[in-house]
């Protein structure tokens, strides 16, 4: 196993502002690290999410989507 | 409205066939409202196109466009050159969007993304009920403004059968009866007196038993020299 390739999957991560991404900028603030493959997209409110929002995001390449609110 | 509902993936991808360059063509109109071929869906639809041919190994170029209105010929003439640009187009227009888009673009090869369903309102969020079979002899100012032909499954005009049950059709204990309706909205409106009237055979012809229909309003219609000055067809 150890000569594979390390697949690291490349996450998209749907925050709404007053919670989660808040949260996550504290998390920088205290300067926790979290992996470069997450990348976050910060929404007014998860309510604003829509499908083709996740839709474009594993269309771009992503591997899998969080909401988080 | 016209209510419709998008085909399976696996259906539309069949319908592409091996096509490389697809435009999906949306309307503004109806199937915007019932949440079938507007823009977004248009959006949707292209999205999981792209990534279903790159799943399959047949990557797509999916150009996306939506109309006002699929069914006029002025709105589908802003889209000319992009429908010759495709090797088929799919509309998620209703069924007449489709055959409009056809019958204006002869080149094209123009596919349905759509099941259309029919003339309906929506009842609360995300569900819609038939309201109009389109019979083309109206009668609701005798049924209290409930229609028969559309709501009634066996299209009684002198309802309801022996079926009706507590207000149920017999069909399905979800479906109302739509004469109990009748009854109801008469009684509601002082009118009852209005079902002793035995409603008498039906002339079907005004409906689809008399083949396709056409309206033709020669006061509205232009003279012939301006007629001939507009386009009907283009090519695509």
């Amino acid at each position: 196993m150890s000569d594979q390739p390390s697949f690291e999957p490349q996450i998209v991560a749907f925050c709404c502002r007053h919670c989660a991404y808040t949260a996550a900028d504290l998390a920088g603030g205290l300067r926790f690290q979290y992996p470069t493959s997450i990348k976050v997209v910060e929404l007014p409110c998860t309510g604003r999410l829509d499908v083709l929002h996740v839709l474009r995001a594993f269309e771009d390449g992503a591997d899998g989507v969080i909401a988080a609110g | 409205m016209i209510v419709a509902e998008t085909k399976p993936l696996d259906e539309i991808k069949a319908l592409l066939s091996d096509a490389e360059k697809v435009l999906v063509v949306g309307c503004g109109t109806c199937v915007t409202v019932c949440f079938a071929g507007g823009s977004r869906e248009v959006a949707i639809m292209g999205s999981l196109l792209r990534m279903a041919g790159r799943m399959d190994g047949h990557e797509r170029q999916v150009e996306e466009v939506t109309v006002q209105r699929q069914c006029e010929w002025e709105y589908l003439d802003a889209i000319a050159e992009q429908v010759g640009a495709v090797d088929v187009v799919l509309s998620l227009g209703c069924g007449i969007g489709v055959q409009a888009l056809a019958e204006h673009f002869p080149n094209a090869w123009v596919v349905p993304g759509l099941n259309t369903k029919f003339m309906g309102l929506p009842l609360e969020q995300g569900v819609w009920a038939e309201r109009c079979a389109g019979c083309g002899d109206c009668l609701l100012g005798l049924t209290g403004g409930v229609c028969p032909i559309a709501r009634c499954s066996k299209q009684l005009l002198n309802g309801p059968c022996g079926g009706s049950i507590d207000g149920h059709c017999e069909i399905n204990p979800e479906v109302s009866c739509a004469w109990q309706l009748i009854y109801d909205r008469l009684t509601e409106k002082g009118k009852l007196e209005v079902l002793m009237e035995i409603q008498p055979p039906r002339d079907w012809r005004t409906a689809r038993h008399g083949g396709p229909r056409t309206i033709v309003r020669e006061d509205l219609r232009l003279p012939e020299d301006h007629q001939a000055g507009q386009s009907m067809k283009q090519e695509a």
